[in-house]
């Protein structure tokens, strides 16, 4: 899905602030506080903001849950029986049909069709889809500033190779690239020099995320700093005989922040919902490690008999990709300079 | 051979979907029961002739050529297309195993030492095209077996010359081991050394006859013609084909076929096929329902329109005697102890018959061990003895790769095993390898499999098929089948003496103490033996059509419709 | 002009280039087990798999493969590793069902978005201006497939109402069969697309709106309706149209894949998936390349296009 590309800027709708028009700015605040207070009037980016901050912290109480549920994400009780309602019920039928939510501490999200308990895996999955999520982005970020400045910085051909390999990342199709990066690299891992990753490890779907999605954000950097050099204040950097590096890191880099910032939560959300893509192709998460596509991709299978094995994932999947979706909304308004006025009849 | 849902190998999703269309019309075929175009045939005692059905397979069959196909879906369809010097009868259980001449006259003479096979081929034989059968047919068809380096091929090196044939390489040399004389149809075949399996590899598909002119290449888009109740006709390759009846089929003794025509199509998606014949859009389902949709067809068709039938296959957990922690016998005992298998039968929807021998019950020399050394299969596993075990032999936090390739069931199983084995001191966890290349990879002694998930289906129904995967004299450095690399020297005296013997009833029991030893010494942890099912619509007659031979599963010749 | 273009469509073709051998990179440099080994079989010997090697050319060095595979695709050559067939025959059975699926889906989208951005727009503010919204975040926060298969198993399944999977063919089962087979893919597929569209044209309405040349239309004494057509929404249009043809290009280049496997079309994006699978290199390539050229022919399309309505961006380059 189309998170910005080079020919449309960044869209700044400011629905959901309450429908305030914007006062003149206060005089004397720096511009990231002025920023700060905008986001805190948007009271719906807040919630949602909130939502996810929630969403981490259960995700990070995995472990407890476990606990409680006297299990791990791992462990199968295919035999198994429990007691519901006062009846003694089987956690997996004979014929393979897994319970659903009995909304107690054990299974409380119900099994899946290994015998598992579906809200431990669930948590354990947000771990791991949330941990791919936000590091593939901050790889992303990382390379695309990385390339962006050094392409709009130096131009000539410094800009020409960096562009023409954007181009080329550009038009090979993203999921394709991703499941074909995916598929080969989970059977042999990677290896480049004295760096080994093995098949089954989290980094991989987490780099072929980040790289992947590079294309994305470093375009628009690139064309920021273009603007940005010839803005006075690197001029009289250079003036003063500042060198490039100087430049980069103290003129343009806090310039690009807020550039970086607005993108960030799409970049994260984009990346969530790519990982969900590309496990549920089989080209992402390896098992035996649950993440929301894995679940979700386990689950369609069982749509007919066990359908809350896709729906609870899915739920799950869609809240945190949304909160971050309205609060990354949230945070352009605040900090895009351009936020336009509404028209109000 | 072992069996893979092939289709199910393609994405998750895509296997689970809805159902569809029907594609365009077969000449009758739609819904109501019991209205058909294409001859309104005598109704026989065992239901009539005549009619067209739809039927569906998950993947189309690897080759439709006699020489190379080596899966279930392919040999249901080459037995009737293609019949051998040797055959089966069309009959289930013990019956269907048992041994009839099929283009032969009569079934072989084999010389006391065991090493020469005399046969004479019936006269007036003719392909489904017109051609006379020659004796010489014989000889080609071995050569395109061994010469396309078939699967099957390493039955046939037990023919005199046959290696030299294939180590030579050139197609249109001559095999020393094999002498026919196409004027009086005499067929002699000389082996190497004597092989109380040979009658069945002569009856295997591989030797199904076809005509001395089929190219040396995989004929799969253009099968050549066969003598038998079907014919190919329409092949049009990964979409499907169709089975037409040969109007003037008729050798002695053997089957013809009910139906006229057997449409076969390829629908990847098996909640699909579910759906498509619960509304008699399709007539016959050979693989089983869909994993959500068991339950339904379960309950509203069994007995009316669906069945389950064990298979002669096993299905088990390998272990490898070479490399730790697995060359401990305690370990590999501690493995026979902690699996449940009633939890694997559910990972299999039910569809497993859980059991303690390495052979299943369908063969021949298959004794029930009982009482199970390692319990009772069907009640709760003894956990605590494998804990103890693996304390004892000092394994505790020992690391361990359970192998499994990306089909469904495969990687439920390594994840199940892996999830045992945590349980009972070990440090596993599971390795998935792709589909296609997974058992030349564990075959790879490079590989250092610890131990993994693995099943076979018997190629035909000799013991000697199955031991030879725990066979020390199997043993191979690549492309090996002794996963495990079981090499027991009691059993492997009884079964070299056992496989010299043509006659398997005076050796069951040899067979039946070699199954009780690899069992026993935990050699490999099997867990049960595969059901498969048949699914039908409202058309086929359920009753007196539903012939389930032990090799070819559902025999397609004795299908009809009320 | 004519310079542009054909700066343009050379560029495209070294991208062309550079994708074909980054594919070819990916599946024969990153090790990933033995091709030879694969098609083998079980069964294999060592003899067997050196022949199929010697008849594939995975003895060669790399570039001579490259080559190879490269003419066998453009001659139509191309088999695949896994079952023998004509990789180029599988991708023409699957086009018309992709590009039904991606024009369908894409025309949909643009007419809801348009519809929902003025929508939106004209009731700025207002609640329904906020609920739009919010269903247009939801909808771009569902991953697609999820979608897809609720809604295959409800509508579908469930209900009755449609069915679920599977394509029909309009010169078999006619025209009403093939479109109930495609509603439910093109809608599940256009929800991902529907709330970004509405909300750039929300953003690009509200912004033009006030710009100081409707003023002066305004001012000059047009009517609303004049300057609200012809001024408004075609400037609010043209950003559309673009990423509109950037996205078409996208979802051609591979973004149905998922829709495609959910329902079951067997186009070429399902090919693909499958074909990955089982690490069939020759599918794979082939239908990369395909969706790669859709991708930059319709970035192409879209930079002439646009330069030919702006004649800055063509001096600029």
């Amino acid at each position: 899905m189309p998170i910005a590309d080079s020919s449309v800027q960044p869209d700044p709708s400011p629905v959901l602030d309450g429908g305030r028009a914007e006062a003149a700015p206060a005089p004397g605040l720096s511009p990231w506080a002025l920023a700060l207070r905008r986001l805190g009037r948007n009271k719906a980016a807040l919630a949602f903001g909130a939502l996810f901050v929630v969403l981490v912290a259960l995700a990070l109480a995995a472990p407890l849950w476990a606990q409680l549920a006297d299990t791990t994400p791992a462990r199968n009780h295919l035999s198994d029986t429990i007691v519901v309602n006062g009846k003694s019920e089987q956690v997996v039928t004979f014929d393979g049909v897994p319970i659903g939510p009995t909304w107690q501490r054990k299974f409380f999200l119900g099994a899946d069709s290994n015998g598992r308990d579906v809200a431990v895996r669930l948590l354990y999955g947000a771990r791991n889809s949330l941990f791919i999520g936000i590091t593939a982005a901050i790889i992303t970020a990382f390379l695309a500033v990385l390339l962006g400045t050094l392409a709009g910085y130096f131009r000539g051909w410094t800009d020409a190779v960096i562009s023409r390999s954007l181009d080329v990342m550009w038009a090979f199709p993203v999921l394709l690239l991703g499941v074909a990066l995916g598929v080969s690299l989970a059977l042999g891992g990677l290896r480049i020099g004295p760096l080994r990753i093995q098949g089954g490890s989290l980094w991989i779907p987490t780099i072929i995320i980040g790289v992947v999605s590079v294309v994305y954000l470093a375009r628009p950097i690139r064309g920021q700093v273009l603007s940005l050099r010839e803005k006075e204040f690197v001029e009289a950097a250079r003036a003063q005989g500042a060198g490039p590096l100087r430049i980069m890191f103290s003129e343009l880099l806090p310039n690009l922040a807020s550039t970086i910032l607005v993108f960030f939560p799409l970049l994260v959300a984009n990346a969530i919902l790519l990982e969900a893509a590309l496990s549920f192709l089989g080209a992402g998460v390896q098992p035996p490690e649950p993440s929301w596509g894995t679940m979700l991709s386990d689950g369609v299978v069982l749509l007919s008999t066990a359908p809350h094995l896709t729906i609870v994932p899915g739920l799950m999947l869609v809240l945190t990709v949304l909160a971050l979706n309205v609060f990354g909304d949230g945070v352009r308004d605040a900090l895009d300079p351009r936020a336009k006025v509404r028209f109000e009849h | 051979m072992p069996r893979s849902l092939r289709g199910v190998v393609c994405l998750s999703f895509a296997c689970a979907a809805m159902f569809g269309l029907t594609a365009c019309g077969g000449d009758d075929d739609e819904g109501s029961a019991g209205t058909t175009a294409g001859g309104a045939g005598a109704t026989d005692a065992a239901g009539r002739t005549g009619g067209t059905i739809k039927t569906a397979y998950t993947s189309f069959p690897d080759y439709l050529d006699p020489a190379l196909s080596y899966t279930q879906e392919g040999w249901q369809t080459m037995w009737t297309v293609y019949t051998p010097l040797l055959t089966y009868k069309h009959d289930e259980g013990a019956e269907g195993a048992t041994l009839v001449p099929g283009l032969a006259e009569a079934m072989p003479e084999i010389s006391d030492d065991g090493k020469t096979y005399t046969l004479k081929l019936r006269q007036g034989l003719k392909y489904s095209d017109g051609t006379a059968v020659k004796a010489s047919d014989f000889e080609h068809t071995i050569k395109r077996v061994l010469n396309l380096e078939s699967g099957g091929s390493s039955f046939y090196l037990a023919i005199a010359g046959a290696e030299k044939y294939v180590e030579d390489g050139k197609a249109r040399a001559d095999i020393s081991g094999i002498e026919t004389d196409d004027r009086t149809g005499a067929i002699t075949i000389n082996l190497t050394e004597p092989d109380g399996r040979f009658p069945y590899i002569l009856t295997m598909n591989f030797a199904g006859l076809v005509p001395g002119d089929t190219p040396f290449q995989n004929m799969t888009k253009d099968p050549p013609p066969g003598v038998g109740p079907y014919r190919f006709e329409n092949v049009r390759v990964n979409r499907g084909y169709d089975l037409v009846k040969v109007a003037d089929f008729d050798v002695p003794d053997q089957a013809v076929g009910k139906l006229d025509k057997i449409e076969v199509d390829i629908v990847k998606n098996r909640r699909r096929q579910t759906q498509d014949t619960i509304q008699n859009k399709l007539d016959y389902m050979s693989d089983p329902p869909a994993a959500d949709q068991l339950r339904e067809v379960r309950a509203r068709y069994a007995g009316k329109r669906y069945k389950e039938f064990v298979t002669n296959s096993t299905y088990y957990y390998f272990l490898n005697h070479r490399i730790a922690p697995f060359d401990d016998e305690k370990a590999r005992q501690a493995v026979n102890y902690a699996i449940d298998k009633r939890a694997i039968a559910r990972l299999f929807g039910g569809l497993l018959e859980p059991g303690c021998n390495f052979l299943p019950p369908g063969m021949k020399g298959y004794e029930k061990i009982d009482p199970c050394p390692w319990g009772d299969p069907t009640a709760a596993p003894n956990v605590e003895r494998a804990r103890e075990l693996v304390r004892e032999a000092g394994l505790e936090g020992d690391s361990v790769t359970v192998f499994g390739n990306d089909e469904p069931e495969s990687r439920s199983l390594a994840e199940y095993l892996s999830d045992v084995l945590n349980d009972i001191g070990f440090k596993a966890k599971p390795r998935i390898v792709e589909a296609s290349v997974y058992f030349t990879t564990i075959g790879n002694q490079k590989t250092r499999a610890q131990l993994g998930v693995t099943n076979w289906f018997q190629d035909f129904p000799h013991p000697g098929n199955f031991m030879f995967l725990v066979d020390g004299d199997s043993i191979q450095s690549t492309n090996n089948q002794n996963f495990g690399n079981v090499d027991d020297p009691q059993v492997n005296r009884l079964l070299d003496a056992a496989n010299r013997n043509a006659d398997i009833d005076e050796v069951a029991d040899e067979y039946a103490q070699a199954d009780r030893l690899i069992v026993e010494g935990a050699h490999v942890a099997p867990y049960g033996h595969r059901k498969l099912t048949v699914f039908y619509s409202e058309r086929i007659d359920f009753e007196n059509c539903t012939v389930w031979h032990p090799v070819y599963n559902l025999d397609f010749t004795n299908l009809c419709l009320k | 002009m004519g310079r542009f273009v054909v700066r343009r469509v050379a560029g495209m073709l070294v991208v062309m280039f550079a994708v074909s051998v980054l594919t070819f990179l990916i599946f024969n440099v990153i090790p990933n087990g033995d091709p030879a080994d694969r098609m083998a079989g079980r069964n294999s010997t060592p003899v067997q798999i050196a022949a199929i090697e010697r008849e594939w050319g995975f003895d060669k060095p790399i570039y001579t493969q490259y080559l190879t595979t490269m003419e066998k695709v453009f001659t139509g050559d191309l088999i695949s590793y896994a079952n023998q067939t004509s990789v180029v025959e599988e991708i023409k059975r699957g086009i018309p069902r992709t590009f039904a699926l991606a024009i369908g889906a894409a025309l949909i989208w643009l007419a809801m978005g348009t519809a929902l951005g003025l929508y939106t727009a004209m009731r700025a503010g207002r609640f329904s201006d906020t609920l739009v919204t919010v269903l247009a975040l939801i909808g771009i926060s569902m991953p697609v497939f999820w979608l897809g298969a609720l809604a295959s198993y409800y509508l579908g399944f469930k209900l009755g109402v449609f069915p679920n999977g599977g394509y029909a063919e309009i010169g078999e089962a006619g025209l009403w069969e093939w479109v109930k087979h495609m509603i439910l893919p093109w809608t599940v597929l256009a929800t991902l697309f529907v709330g970004v569209y509405s909300r750039v044209l929300r953003s690009n309405i509200l912004d033009t709106i006030n710009d100081d040349y409707v003023r002066t239309a305004r001012a000059k004494g047009l009517t609303e309706r004049r300057v609200m057509v012809h001024h408004v929404l075609r400037n609010s249009l043209i950003p559309i149209v673009t990423l509109w043809g950037l996205d078409f290009g996208a979802v051609l280049g591979g973004g149905a894949i998922l829709t495609e496997t959910v329902f079951d079309l067997q186009g070429v994006g399902q090919y693909f998936a499958e074909s990955i699978g089982q690490l069939d290199v020759p599918p794979v390539l082939a239908v990369t390349l395909f969706g790669a050229f859709f991708i930059v022919l319709l970035n192409t399309i879209v930079d002439i296009v646009y330069a030919a309505l702006d004649p800055r961006i063509r001096l600029s380059r």
